[in-house]
Order: C-alpha cells, then sequence, then structure tokens
C-alpha cells in the first residue's frame, strides 16, 4: 500500500495521507516529506473495515465525508470514490457516525464488510448559515429580507467583474452598460432609486468597504445582499441604498483540497444600429434631407456618379465601420486554489488569472487576483485570523479612449460618426484620409489609426488585508476586533499619438486633424482606507428563551489623491515617457479626506425558534457633515413568526417552514461631495496677463451650511413558506421605502452669479413595491431539476419637493413624478397637410407637412416649454428573471434569464437621430420617413437633426422602449464518473460550455439593450456575448 | 501571550473629539477671505477669468455669420441666421450666463474689498478694474437682450435669484456709472508694464465708454469720448493690418483692451474652427464689399479686373478673407479647400500666409488674444459719432483717412455730405472690423438687419446655399433663455419669443 502511494505524483500521494499529518502541514513539498517518515510508524493491523458513502438520492459518493467508529477516536475520511477503510482492532459489529457538510449526520450500525453508507441532504432552506451585519445567523430565524448568491450559482460562468453575479437576486436590479475589459461593472440597484444621488449599495468584503469589481470572483464563497431596514440598519449612514456583503473563501477543517478551473471562449457584440453603408445610397438620402430644409444638395449628381461607376474600392469605399472596429474576441480564465485546515488551523490560498481581449479592436485586460484565508485557534480562548484580497488590473485602449472622451465619445463616437464614403486604409497599406470633406466631418479622425497608434494602458491595483482577533471573556461574552486597510494605487499612461493620413485619391499626406496632439499624460491615483472595529456578543439561553446581543464601535479613515502630469514635444511617436517631452507640461493634483466613528448594537430574541425578535441601531458620524449636523441614529425593528413550529402546524407536515416576518428602521444616506456644506472661494479661476498665469479665485458655487443625512424609513413584511420536504419554496415581500431629506444639487438663476447651485435637502422620495420568489426542485435517482422564478415591481415617486420642481436636459423631478421623467412635448403624430399645421396651434416658422404634431398642453395657441409632460419613465417597474437547471448522471443544464419591463430610454446621439451634426444615418430613415407619397410612414420628414430641431426637441416621439428578456447563462456541464476519475486519484472533473448573452427580445434596436437608460448617447462600450468551455477539477 | 491581550483594546480607548473634524485643503472659505492684498488681487484676477466665458471674448467672432459677412453651416448661428431660433438656443443661454458669471465675481470683490487692509492706491485701481470688467458683463444684457435684472450687490441666492428684469434703460445707467468711475482721477493707468500688461486702462474705460454710447446712439458724447481716448495719445495705428494680429505683434500700441490667451491653459479654438470647421466662412457679398486700390467700389473700380478679381484690391481683403489660388500656410489654396462658401477666413487664424504650420491645429490649442477695443475702431467710432452729431467737418475726414490709409487705401474724397460720408463710414467700419465679431451689432443698431438679414446666400460660384430670415419685430432683441426664466419665473419674455 505504501509502495503504492509513492510511485504516485506529488500531488496525489500528498492527498492521499493520513488526517493526522495532513492537519500540521501547509506546503505540499512538506506533505511529501512527511508521508515517508510517516509510513515507518503505522500501527499493527488487526482487522479492516472497508466501506462507501453515497448520497442518499443519486446514490453519488461523497467525497471528504468524516467516519468515526463511536466512542473512540479512530477515525476516517472518505476518499475521491467515496471510500473509506478504517483500521481497528474492534471486532463488527459496530456503529459510525458519519458527517458531512450540507447532509445530516447519521449514526450507522455496521455488521459487514464493506458497508455503504446512504446520507440524506440536508434542506437547505432550513440549515443555511448566512452572514449577516458583523455576524452570521441561521437563515430560519431571520427576520429581515435577505438575498443570497452561492457559490454554485457563480460556478463557471464567464463573470468578468463580480457585480455580474448578482444578475437574477430577487430585488436587484444589476445593469451592465460596458463591456470593456477590465471597466464592465454593473450598476446594481437594490429595491429602486432611492436617492437623487449616488445609488449603489454599500459593498463590504469580509466585513470592510471595498469595490465589488475588485474581487475575483471565484474567491466569493458567497454574497449576502441587506435588502430591508431591519438588516441593514447596522450600517446605519451609508445603508440606505442597501448592503452588499461578501465573503472569501476559506479552508475547511479536515478537508484539504485542491481545485482548479479553467475556461477558454470567444466574445463577440451583441447589437448594432442598421446603419446606412452604401455610399450612394447615403449621399442620395443627405441630399433628400437638405433639400427638405431648403437647403442645396451636398453631394452633387457627378459625385453621385462617379462613385456610382468608381472600381477602385480604396478611392470609391462602401465601408461598414463596425465591421472594422469589432471583431472576434479571445477570452480565458484560470483559477488554482489550495485550501484545508487541521483542528486548529484552517487556509486557504488561491490565484486567478483572467485574459481578456476586447470586442473593440486594441482593446483589452487582464487581471491578477490572489486571495488568501488564515485562521487559527491559538489557544481554547483566542482566535486570530488574516486575509489577503489582492487583485491587479491592467487594461488597455486607444489613447483616443475606447468610449467616452474626447467630446464625440472615444472611438465608439467616431465609430457611431463614420460613413460609408470614409475607409480605413488607402493602396499603399498607409492610414487614409477621406477625400470628400462634409460639413461635421471636415477631418476624417480615422478610427482605426487612432486605435493602432498610440494608447491608454492602466494599471490598478488594489488590495484589502485585514486582520482579527477573537477573545473568549467571561460570561459567555466574546471579544472581536477588527483591522483592516484597503490600498489601491492605479496609473493611467496616455501616448497620444502623431499620425499622417494618405488621401487615396491625390496620395497626399497630411496629419490627422482634431485629435489629442502628440504628448504623453500620466496620471496616477491612490486610495487608502483605514477602518477599524470591535464587538462584543453576548450569547445566552435560559430554557427556551435564546438571547443575542452584540455591540461594536467602529471608526473609518477614507483618503484618496491623484496627480497628473502632460508633456507635448517628442521627436516622434516612439518614446512614451514624460521625461521625453520637451514642451507645454502641464501638472494637476488632489488629495480627499474623509472619516466615520460609529457605535452600533444588535438584540436578537427568540422563544423556541418560534417568535422571533431582533433591534438595531446604529449611531453615526461623519466628517461630511458640519458641527452639529453631523451624527444621526438609525434604529431598526423586526419580528418573525414561524408557524410551522406551532404544534397545530407542525403535526400537520404541511410545511417545513412558514414565516411571517415584519421589519420596520431607518437607513441613512451621506453620499455627498465632501465639503458640500462650506461656502468655499475656488481657487484655479486663473488669468493671463502678456503671457503669464496668475491665480484667480473666485466664488463658484452656493453651500447650505444646514445639510444633513439623507434618511431612508423601509418597511416590510414578508412571508416564507417550503412544502412538499422542501420541494417548493415561495417568499413574498411587500416593502416601502420612503427617503426623506434627499440631498441635490439644484440649479438656481443664473442671474446670481451664475454660481452652481447648493446641495440641499430638498424633499422625499418612495420606492413601494413587492417582491416574489418561487422556486421547485427534486431529485429522484440519477436525474434531478429545479426551476426558480422572482419578480420585482417598484414604484418610484417622488413625494414631496416643497412645491419645486427641477430639470434636468430632457428630464423632470417633481412631484407625484418618478425620479427622472423623461419630459418632453407630447408628439399626436405627423401632419399630412399645410391646412392641417395652420388649423393647429402654432408650432414654428417653418412647419410643414410631415413635421412632427405636438399637443398644446396648455390650449395657448402656441407649443412650447409650457407644453411639456412627462412622456416616459427610466426606472424599470418590473425586473424579473428565471433561472432553472437539470441533471442526468453526470449532466448538468442550467440557463438564466433576466428581463425588465416598463422602462424607456431617450436617445439624441450619432444614428440615433439622422445625419446628426454630419454623422450617417440609419437605413428606416430612406425607407420609412414621410413623403407625400408615404403618408403613413412611421417617422417623420427625412431632415438632419441639427439643421431642422423642431422634429427633433425632446418629445414623446422620441422616447423608446427599452425592456428586454435576456437569456443571460445558458451552460452545460458534464461531471466525469467518480469510479473513473478515481482511478486517476481525482476528485472530480467536470467540462462545460457556457453561453452568455446569446439569446435577447427586445424592440431596443441601437446598440445592446442592456444600457444606462438616462445616458442619450450610444458610446457605450457595448456588451458582448460570450461563448466558453472548460473544466474543473478538483484534487482531494 | 495573554498579557498582550489588552493592546486589542487600544483602540477603544475614547476617541478624540475632534476625529470627525476635517478642513478643506484646496478653498478658501468665505469666512477666512478678504483678509490680504494677494486675495483680493485673485479675486480681481478671478473676475478677468469671466472674460472666457463671456460672449464678446474670442467666441464672438462668429457673429459675423449672423451677418452678409460670413456663414456658419450648422449649429446655433446657422439656426439665428434663418430665424429658426427660439428662447432654448443654446447660444442666448451661454451668453445671459456668461455675463452674470463675471457680474457675480465683479460684485463680490467690490462688496468685501473695503475691508482688505491695502495699499489704497492699489484698492482703488482694483475697484476700477472691478467696475469696468462689470460694465463690459452687462454689455450684451443690456445691448441684446433689452434689459435683464440689474444686481450689484455680492452674490446671495436667497434675495436674488427671484428678481424680474430692469428696464434697459437702467442699465445703461448702471453701465455708464461703472464706467465713469473707473476712468474718472487716475485710479486706472493709462498703460501698465511687464506682467500687468493687459489689465484694464483708463484707456480701456474710455474705450468701452465710447462704445457703449456709440450703440445708444449718444453721438455728442461718443464722439467726446473717443477724443478723450485720442488725446490720451496712448494708441497708434499699428502699421500692418495683416500682422495686428499675429501672436508676435500681441499687445502692440493699437489695442485698447484684449481677451488674453495663452496655451495651453488658456485657450480658445479659432484656428480650427475658422481654417477647418468653417465656423465663420466668408460670403461673397463681403468680398466684393473691398474696394479696389482707387478707392472705389468693384463696379466702379478701373482698376478691379473680374477675371483676376483679387489683384488690386484694398490689402485687408487678403488680410482678412482666404481666397482660391492665394498662398496660405505656406501652399497654394485650391478651389475645394474652404467647400462651405469657397472662401476661408484668414483673420483670427494663427497662421502664416507663407509658412507651413508644424502641426494640425486641434481644438482648444489656439492663444491668439482676442481684441476686443482697438485704435481704428476708436477712430471710426469717433468719425461716425462726430459726423451724426454735427456734420462733415475735417476730423472727420481725418479720424477715417488715418485707418484708410494704414490700410494703403487712398483718402476719401473732401466735401462729401453728411448722408455720403455716413455711407463711407459705414462701409469702412465693415471693411475694416470683419471677422471681428461687431458688425452684427453695428447692422442692428443702425436697424439694417431686416434689410441685409433676410434672403438668400451664395456661395463663391453663385449658388445658392441658405436662406435667411430676420424678423423685424422680433430678432432685434434676443430671447430670455427658456432656463432662466425656467428657473426665475420673474423673468418676463422678450416680444416675439416662446417660453
Amino acid at each position: 500500500m505504501h509502495i503504492q502511494q509513492e510511485n504516485r505524483g506529488v500531488f496525489i500521494s500528498a492527498t492521499r495521507l493520513p488526517g493526522k499529518i495532513r492537519r500540521t502541514c501547509i506546503l505540499l513539498f512538506s506533505l511529501l516529506l512527511a508521508s515517508r517518515l510517516h509510513g515507518q510508524n503505522q500501527p499493527v493491523i488487526h482487522a479492516n473495515l472497508q466501506g462507501q458513502v453515497v448520497d442518499m438520492k443519486t446514490k453519488e459518493p461523497l467525497i471528504g465525508a468524516t467516519v468515526r467508529i463511536k466512542g473512540t477516536t479512530n477515525g476516517a475520511t472518505t476518499d475521491v470514490s467515496g471510500k473509506f477503510t478504517l483500521v481497528t482492532g474492534q471486532k463488527l459489529p459496530f456503529v459510525l457516525e458519519v458527517n458531512y457538510v450540507g447532509y445530516e449526520p447519521a449514526e450507522v450500525q455496521v455488521a459487514a464488510s464493506p458497508a455503504v453508507i446512504a446520507l440524506r441532504e440536508l434542506n437547505h432552506n432550513l440549515n443555511d448559515v448566512v452572514v449577516v451585519g458583523y455576524g452570521t445567523q441561521k437563515k430560519v430565524n431571520l427576520t429581515g429580507s435577505i438575498a443570497t448568491v452561492d457559490q454554485k450559482t457563480l460556478a463557471n460562468r464567464p463573470i468578468t467583474n463580480a457585480s455580474q453575479a448578482l444578475q437574477n437576486v430577487p430585488g436587484v436590479f444589476t445593469n451592465q452598460t460596458k463591456g470593456r475589459p477590465g471597466a464592465d461593472g454593473a450598476a446594481i440597484r437594490i429595491r429602486g432609486s432611492g436617492t437623487l444621488n449616488n445609488n449603489n449599495p454599500l459593498v463590504l468584503v469580509d466585513g470592510i468597504e471595498y469595490p465589488l469589481g475588485d474581487i475575483n470572483p471565484n474567491d466569493i464563497e458567497s454574497i449576502t445582499v441587506l435588502k430591508d431596514a431591519a438588516s441593514a440598519a447596522i450600517y446605519g449612514n451609508r445603508a440606505a441604498n442597501g448592503v452588499i456583503l461578501v465573503k472569501t473563501k476559506g479552508g475547511k477543517k479536515g478537508v484539504f483540497s485542491l481545485d482548479y478551473s479553467f475556461y477558454a471562449g470567444s466574445q463577440r457584440a451583441t447589437q448594432f444600429p442598421d446603419a446606412v453603408t452604401n455610399t450612394v445610397d447615403y449621399m442620395e438620402g443627405k441630399n433628400r434631407a437638405l433639400a427638405n430644409e431648403g437647403k442645396p444638395a451636398e453631394s452633387s449628381l457627378a459625385l453621385i456618379e462617379e462613385f456610382r461607376n468608381g472600381t477602385d474600392p480604396f478611392i470609391y469605399p462602401n465601408t461598414d465601420w463596425f465591421k472594422l472596429m469589432f471583431r472576434s474576441a479571445a477570452i480565458q480564465e484560470h483559477n488554482l486554489r489550495v485550501s484545508g485546515g487541521s483542528e486548529k488551523t484552517t487556509f486557504s490560498v488561491s490565484l486567478g488569472y483572467l485574459d481578456q481581449d476586447g470586442i473593440m479592436i486594441e482593446t483589452s485586460g487582464k487581471r491578477y487576483a490572489l486571495n488568501a484565508n488564515v485562521n487559527a485557534d491559538l489557544t481554547k480562548k483566542l482566535r486570530i485570523g488574516a486575509g489577503i484580497t489582492g487583485n491587479f488590473w491592467y487594461s488597455k485602449e486607444s489613447a483616443y479612449s475606447a468610449d467616452d472622451g474626447n467630446g464625440e465619445g472615444g472611438l465608439m463616437g467616431l465609430t457611431y460618426r463614420g460613413l460609408p464614403f470614409q475607409t480605413p486604409y488607402a493602396q499603399d497599406g498607409s492610414y487614409a484620409d477621406q477625400w470628400i470633406r462634409v460639413p461635421g466631418h471636415n477631418f476624417f479622425r480615422n478610427p482605426v489609426a487612432l486605435s493602432r497608434e498610440g494608447f491608454n494602458k492602466k494599471d490598478q491595483f488594489r488590495t484589502l488585508a485585514n486582520l482579527f482577533g477573537e477573545y473568549q471573556l467571561p460570561f459567555n461574552i466574546r471579544y472581536k476586533t477588527t483591522l483592516a486597510a484597503n490600498l489601491m494605487y492605479g496609473i493611467n499612461k496616455y501616448n497620444y499619438p502623431a499620425i499622417n493620413l494618405k488621401n487615396p485619391k491625390t496620395g497626399v499626406v497630411t496629419p490627422i486633424g482634431n485629435t489629442p496632439a502628440r504628448g504623453v499624460r500620466q496620471a496616477s491615483e491612490n486610495a487608502i482606507n483605514l477602518t477599524n472595529f470591535h464587538t462584543l456578543t453576548w450569547e445566552q439561553r435560559f430554557g427556551q428563551h435564546a438571547l443575542n446581543a452584540l455591540a461594536g464601535f467602529s471608526m473609518e479613515r477614507f483618503s484618496d489623491a491623484d496627480f497628473s502630469a502632460y508633456n507635448q514635444g517628442y521627436l516622434g511617436n516612439d518614446l512614451e515617457e514624460l521625461n521625453a517631452g520637451s514642451s507645454s507640461p502641464q501638472v494637476s493634483g488632489r488629495s480627499g479626506l474623509s472619516k466615520l466613528q460609529s457605535y452600533f448594537g444588535r438584540l436578537n430574541y427568540n422563544y423556541r425558534e418560534r417568535y422571533l425578535l431582533e433591534a438595531n441601531f446604529r449611531y453615526d458620524g461623519s466628517s461630511r457633515f458640519a458641527r452639529g449636523r453631523r451624527w444621526g441614529f438609525f434604529p431598526s425593528f423586526s419580528a418573525g413568526w414561524r408557524l410551522s413550529e406551532e404544534t397545530f402546524l407542525k403535526e400537520t407536515g404541511i410545511f417545513d417552514n412558514l414565516k411571517l416576518r415584519a421589519s420596520y428602521g431607518r437607513l441613512g444616506n451621506q453620499n455627498l461631495p465632501l465639503f458640500s456644506y462650506v461656502d468655499a472661494i475656488s481657487l484655479g479661476q486663473n488669468y493671463n496677463f502678456n503671457g503669464s498665469v496668475v491665480s484667480g479665485a473666485a466664488i463658484t458655487q452656493v453651500a447650505d451650511p444646514n445639510i444633513t443625512w439623507e434618511t431612508t424609513d423601509m418597511t416590510d413584511i414578508g412571508l416564507e413558506a417550503a412544502f412538499f420536504k422542501g420541494r417548493f419554496h415561495v417568499e413574498f415581500d411587500w416593502f416601502n421605502k420612503e427617503t426623506t431629506n434627499i440631498l441635490r444639487q439644484i440649479s438656481i438663476p443664473a442671474q446670481v452669479g451664475n454660481l452652481a447651485g447648493p446641495v440641499r435637502n430638498i424633499g422625499a422620495v418612495s420606492n413601494r413595491g413587492y417582491e416574489v420568489t418561487a422556486g421547485w426542485k427534486d431529485a429522484f435517482t440519477n436525474f434531478r431539476y429545479n426551476i426558480e422564478a422572482n419578480l420585482t415591481q417598484v414604484t418610484n415617486r417622488v413625494t414631496n419637493l416643497n412645491g419645486q420642481r427641477y430639470f434636468g436636459s430632457n428630464t423632470v423631478i417633481q412631484e407625484g413624478s418618478a425620479i427622472d421623467s423623461f419630459f418632453g412635448l407630447e408628439a399626436e403624430g405627423i401632419f399630412q397637410s399645410a391646412a392641417e399645421v395652420a388649423a393647429h396651434a402654432f408650432q414654428n416658422s417653418g412647419t410643414q407637412a410631415g413635421d412632427l404634431k405636438y399637443r398644446d398642453v396648455d390650449g395657448n395657441g402656441v407649443v412650447d416649454n409650457n407644453d411639456r409632460v412627462v412622456v416616459g419613465n427610466s426606472i424599470p417597474r418590473f425586473v424579473y428573471g428565471f433561472s432553472g437547471g437539470i441533471g442526468w448522471k453526470g449532466f448538468d443544464f442550467s440557463f438564466i434569464f433576466q428581463g425588465l419591463q416598463d422602462v424607456d430610454t431617450y436617445l439624441t446621439g450619432n444614428l440615433a437621430q439622422p445625419f446628426k451634426n454630419g454623422a450617417g444615418v440609419t437605413r428606416e430613415w430612406l425607407t420609412d420617413s414621410w413623403t407625400p407619397q408615404q403618408p403613413s410612414a412611421r417617422l417623420p420628414r427625412l431632415t438632419t437633426s441639427n439643421g431642422y430641431p423642431q422634429n427633433f426637441q425632446t418629445s414623446g416621439f422620441w422616447v423608446r422602449d427599452a425592456s428586454y428578456l435576456r437569456l443571460k447563462n445558458v451552460q452545460l456541464a458534464y461531471t466525469f464518473p467518480q469510479q473513473w476519475t478515481a482511478k486517476a486519484g481525482i476528485a472530480q472533473i467536470k467540462v462545460f460550455v457556457n453561453a452568455q448573452n446569446y439569446l435577447t427580445i427586445t424592440n431596443f434596436e441601437f446598440s445592446d439593450p442592456e444600457r444606462n437608460l438616462t445616458r442619450a448617447d450610444l458610446v457605450e462600450y457595448p456588451n458582448a456575448k460570450t461563448l466558453t468551455a472548460g473544466l474543473n477539477l478538483s484534487l482531494k | 501571550m495573554k498579557k498582550y491581550l489588552y493592546l486589542f483594546l487600544l483602540p477603544l480607548l475614547p476617541a478624540c473629539n475632534n476625529f470627525l473634524d476635517v478642513t478643506p485643503t484646496d478653498r478658501f472659505t468665505q469666512e477666512t477671505y478678504w483678509t490680504t492684498k494677494e486675495q483680493a488681487e485673485a479675486a480681481l484676477n478671478g473676475t478677468y477669468a469671466a472674460l472666457y466665458y463671456n460672449v464678446y471674448a474670442a467666441g464672438s467672432v462668429y457673429t459675423d455669420a449672423l451677418t452678409p459677412n460670413s456663414y456658419q453651416y450648422n449649429g446655433d448661428y446657422n439656426l439665428i441666421s434663418r430665424g429658426l431660433h427660439n428662447a432654448a438656443t443654446g447660444y442666448f443661454n451661454e451668453a445671459w450666463n456668461g455675463s452674470y458669471r463675471g457680474i457675480g465675481r465683479a460684485n463680490n470683490l467690490l462688496a468685501n474689498i473695503a475691508k482688505v487692509p491695502m495699499d489704497a492706491a492699489l484698492k482703488d485701481r482694483f475697484i476700477a478694474e472691478a467696475k469696468f470688467l462689470r460694465a463690459l458683463f452687462y454689455l450684451p444684457l443690456w445691448n441684446n437682450f433689452g434689459g435683464a435684472p440689474l444686481i450689484t450687490a455680492a452674490t446671495d441666492f436667497e434675495n436674488q435669484g427671484s428678481l424680474p428684469r430692469n428696464k434697459p434703460e437702467e442699465l445703461l445707467a448702471q453701465i455708464l456709472k461703472d464706467l465713469d468711475e473707473a476712468a474718472a482721477g487716475t485710479a486706472l493707468p493709462v498703460s501698465y508694464s511687464g506682467t500687468d500688461k493687459g489689465r484694464a486702462t483708463r484707456g480701456a474705460a474710455l474705450a468701452l465708454k465710447m462704445r457703449v454710447l456709440l450703440y445708444a446712439s449718444r453721438w455728442e458724447e461718443a464722439a467726446a469720448t473717443a477724443r478723450q481716448v485720442m488725446d490720451l495719445k496712448a494708441y497708434t495705428l499699428f502699421p500692418n493690418y495683416r500682422a495686428l494680429f499675429f501672436l508676435e505683434n500681441e499687445g502692440n500700441a493699437e489695442v485698447i483692451f484684449d481677451v488674453q490667451y495663452r496655451f495651453p491653459e488658456f485657450t480658445h479654438s479659432l484656428d480650427i474652427s475658422l481654417d477647418q470647421q468653417l465656423g465663420s466662412a466668408p460670403l461673397p457679398d463681403l468680398l466684393n464689399d473691398y474696394y479696389g486700390t482707387d478707392g472705389k467700389p468693384i463696379s466702379e473700380s478701373v482698376v478691379y479686373n473680374p477675371q483676376r478679381p483679387y489683384e488690386n484690391r484694398d490689402s485687408r481683403l487678403q488680410a482678412t478673407v482666404i481666397v482660391p489660388g492665394s498662398q496660405f500656410k505656406g501652399a497654394t489654396v485650391t478651389p475645394i479647400q474652404y467647400p462651405s462658401t469657397g472662401l476661408g477666413m484668414k483673420k483670427y487664424t494663427i497662421f502664416k500666409d507663407n509658412e507651413k504650420p508644424v502641426a494640425a491645429p486641434t481644438s482648444n490649442t489656439s492663444e491668439l488674444n482676442f481684441i476686443l477695443l482697438r485704435y481704428a475702431d476708436v477712430l471710426l467710432s469717433y468719425a461716425e459719432a462726430k459726423n451724426e452729431a454735427s456734420g462733415p467737418e475735417q476730423s472727420v475726414f481725418d479720424a477715417i483717412n488715418a485707418v484708410r490709409g494704414r490700410a494703403g487705401m487712398p483718402s476719401l474724397a473732401s466735401g462729401l455730405s453728411r448722408e455720403q460720408l455716413r455711407a463711407e463710414i459705414r462701409h469702412e467700419r465693415r471693411i475694416e472690423l470683419a471677422g471681428e465679431g461687431l458688425y452684427y451689432h453695428d447692422l442692428r443698431r443702425w436697424r439694417k438687419a431686416d434689410q441685409l438679414l433676410n434672403g438668400e446666400i451664395r456661395n463663391l460660384a453663385g449658388n445658392r446655399i441658405d436662406t435667411r430670415q430676420f424678423n423685424a419685430t422680433r430678432d432685434y432683441l434676443w430671447p430670455i433663455p427658456s432656463i432662466a426664466i425656467q428657473n426665475n419665473p420673474a423673468l418676463t419674455q422678450n416680444p416675439g419669443y416662446n417660453k
């Protein structure tokens, strides 16, 4: 037996070592060494018992189950085939105690060898422990509204950003608005939008504030979303938008394992507009639009004819810029984790590597992540632990930026502006210029040239180091303190190139126009957040009464700084350091500091786990407010009644769980710019006299020294039920979230020095709605399936603004409407004749047949700003999703759908409107716009959008339905039978294929519908649909 | 081991009471400001900085595109020239906001400087500079908007946010009062040296007052004020009209007041906008208004040759307009180089005729100072005002002939009637100041806009490029921006405009 082991590889022999040694070792190498020494000390064999531990339903072997002879310390752990061998001096029969995580413990009498022991899987809903604020709690005893995501849901999906992991969580709306590698986090909204400011929830990783995007999804053990005030109030002044608690993976006692996972695949863009890519069509269309405006043609008939007959594709191209700028891009990810533990120490160490090319050319990102957790019981009373999470992002894009930036919206903007007569390369392969100039395209900013030359490289490193100590004091009191540092350092380097373009017709070479000058910009940013908190917890049972109490104190300090330098005067494009430049240096920098000080506590009481009561409070002080306005008190109360524990119901056996719960609490939001309360005189209002800069100062903003917290009062009533032996579960929550003292920067009349308005507590918003989740699951021999659906409905309404209205460019905030509702004229159709124009309220001097007809709401005979009404809403009313899975033997199939319903977006960007500032046009404008011959066309008569604004002013006509239903993820996996893999000493091999975003049902046609709904342009880097395949390998 | 455990308790010690006190390190607060001369000076500099946002800064050259001088194919100026603008057109809001930005800063300085301990003479100068700037910022509110809230106290949202419009006369009175006080005595010097050059001088205050009076058609006062500027003997015409606008000649003896730009901090985009983006493309109407070198219109000139239309013309033509076949940026201008009208605007680009630019221009890299008041304007204003006030006299001829002479043009024939002289003066103003953003305001005050700003405009080839509309009952005033009315419903709208 020992000889056999030694013949195997290092890993395998290490993983099959007896437990005693394993517990004391961390390094594989020392394990191997130890195994050789230990082999000489085996006890004398008297008898042995062999057996296998399996799942009662599926009959699949359970790996790592502990088997012990009752009343002794003699035990073993099952191997990759679920098998164990006990060496014992006792005689059969005897009683074995068998334990396995997630299964009911069993005591079995064994009479013969080999023995097969079947374990029953625990009902998860009843015994799950969930992470809550500053602790954990049994899920059944919760009185608040909480959603959780576990590793299973996340496994093997090509999630490049942990925020994407919250898709399909009830009550949570995730919106991934960008797909650029390294910048593809999703916006998260929990139960609607409660504020006019930042609606992002508070994210805590292992108890410390940390951005969700900077944690490797593979390192996440569980995510808990605290949705109601009862659960979130213990985080007081930052909890109003909900709280997300992330727990990273740790080691397990007695189980040593090595896990490796890998996938690779390819990504493509989901959707682009149907732009006209034929030059002749484009020119004729533009001429028609101009003629409709009463303007002369832009392209002469001769030019159009020349194009029609031209054969040289470099001179007479018909370019589809979307095809040129986007590609099928590779993605791969590797994760390796080693974890384990002894009786006193557990550890987990992991490494992750993600390599993602962007779907836009010349964009890419890489992430290196590490995570380590170590916990040790130093004495019976003292426990310490430490964790490190490190994340290094490297991403690359054009210096012109892939999206946003440079006025037009970077290369996305240029792509949406690209015209069919422009082409990327001239005949000799050099970058091409355009040989036709049209207004709005006086220069050709060749997007391919701008992608390939120069760069913007970003390196960002973030690490969370945390250390805790826990000590058992007398009277059942435990003291715990945590010290943590969240450090970020980022460096951004732009190398702006000099580019020459060649006119493909004349051969003339000229420098590219209206792009940033040749130069280098280097910017660095850093942030240091320090957290220290202390808690005392006390647990006591008095007969059937159980009492838990927690009291704590915390101090947090957030500092950040940035610095940027720029230089020009470079010889050529090769050098990329600031020092290599010689002229026009620029520099800027700043730093900021804020602090929080808090006291908090919690009291839990339950009687027979039947009647549950909980109270939380937090008393928070924040440096973001003036003295005297700093401190806020945030309490919450909740109660639960587990009807299923009442004898009269328990006896019926219908319910596995039936719980009614209710909560009320108050939360705060302090998310506003630093020093908003200070009447400041800003510097940097400089001027120059005779070529030398003089410093200037001015008041630029009004301040309101009386501003204070936004407070959210939230009520939640919930019902949870599970029937049919845990097969069916349903959960319903009704909630009412009333936010008062909403902070908003108001705009004030420009006549007061054209100052920016103060940030003020201006009013109240309510988010009222319900969430419902229902699921069914069952398993038989070799077959299992599950399905779950959820729906959240939220009605957002501004309830009080003290009579004021606040306007955005095409939105309004007014009492009775949802926040930032789209606000414009009400389009009534298209004018069919001059007589109809004359009979209608006056719109504009040039109005004619084929123009949009607007309703004269106030009936004064003139259509103007006073006729605006709410024409759309940007907050989805329904967010829903469903997911499911089927398994047969080793095969598992699963899917996740996500949908939004009853939500709008408003577009005014390039291609969303025809010939916008010289951009192109979508095909429908050429085929489905009004003409006298085509009076029933959907679109008004064809004009350029800038040249004829009256059809393009904000109106209901341009509000677009942004609802969608999307197959977010579908996965097919196969786990190789253990009897095969066990022979190779492998616990598990699983292979899988995965498709993400492959099916979307929507009416929105200009880009991916999963977008920032209040943005009017289309310049965000698009989402990808991703097809991947990979494997999981597990050694134990 | 146990004895070290209490280390964990250390952070529990009562935190300092001032743990949460954080003070800003990047800005002053109003409680602590206004204590030193440097702070007062910075506040004054900040008021100058508001010039960059003002409608009379570099961007004002585009107002020529509202006149027969030039054309903008797209954007707000195009809309306004076609009569399709309304209260929501962005340009008016920028103009309104830009004015009040400067007014608020000037007001804050004037309201607080009394308490600053500093040299009295310097304090007087700062006050006079601020008053000059405040008058300048109020000018469009009076001249173009026809009245707006008159605010002279420190910015105060609660008390000033709902003030209604004041009558134009009240604004005019305040502007003249500020300029009189600024120009009075010796608070302002006649000139500055070194790094103070570019601040408001006594001449600037007087020249601005002259312009205001000219716009108000208060001829005698305008002529007298112009005479005061001339009598300062501080200014002369720069010998070369084209070089007057060269970077290396910034701040020359003709410049009375300019908005000062500097790359890379304080820039505009006129180089790229005029040369490439056709932000203000000259029209043939302007081209044809330049006289022959004999001082006669091309319809009468004997030196004019329609086959070679750019030869033997007023030298200011090619100093202002880029014509096909000429040399510009070190190359021959091709016929399609300026596709909008066939012509390009040369004035206020940084480029030379015979030098190839080192790099292609980009947005926000132009640094040529924008001259707001120059001596030729004073001479022409004097001529106009004097002729209107008291008819032709030698001083009128002298003034206008000085301007013509600098461009190499012959003197006017003597003995012109007041009406003939008026026509010549107005023509001279158009030619001398073309591309400097003044013609639009001149056409409005001459009440010529409804005659000249209606109808088709054509490009160099004679093809129609657009049709303009100017509504005489509405367009002499700009609309009060709809955003301003939205934020302060007490503001009334000008006739003919919606809200």
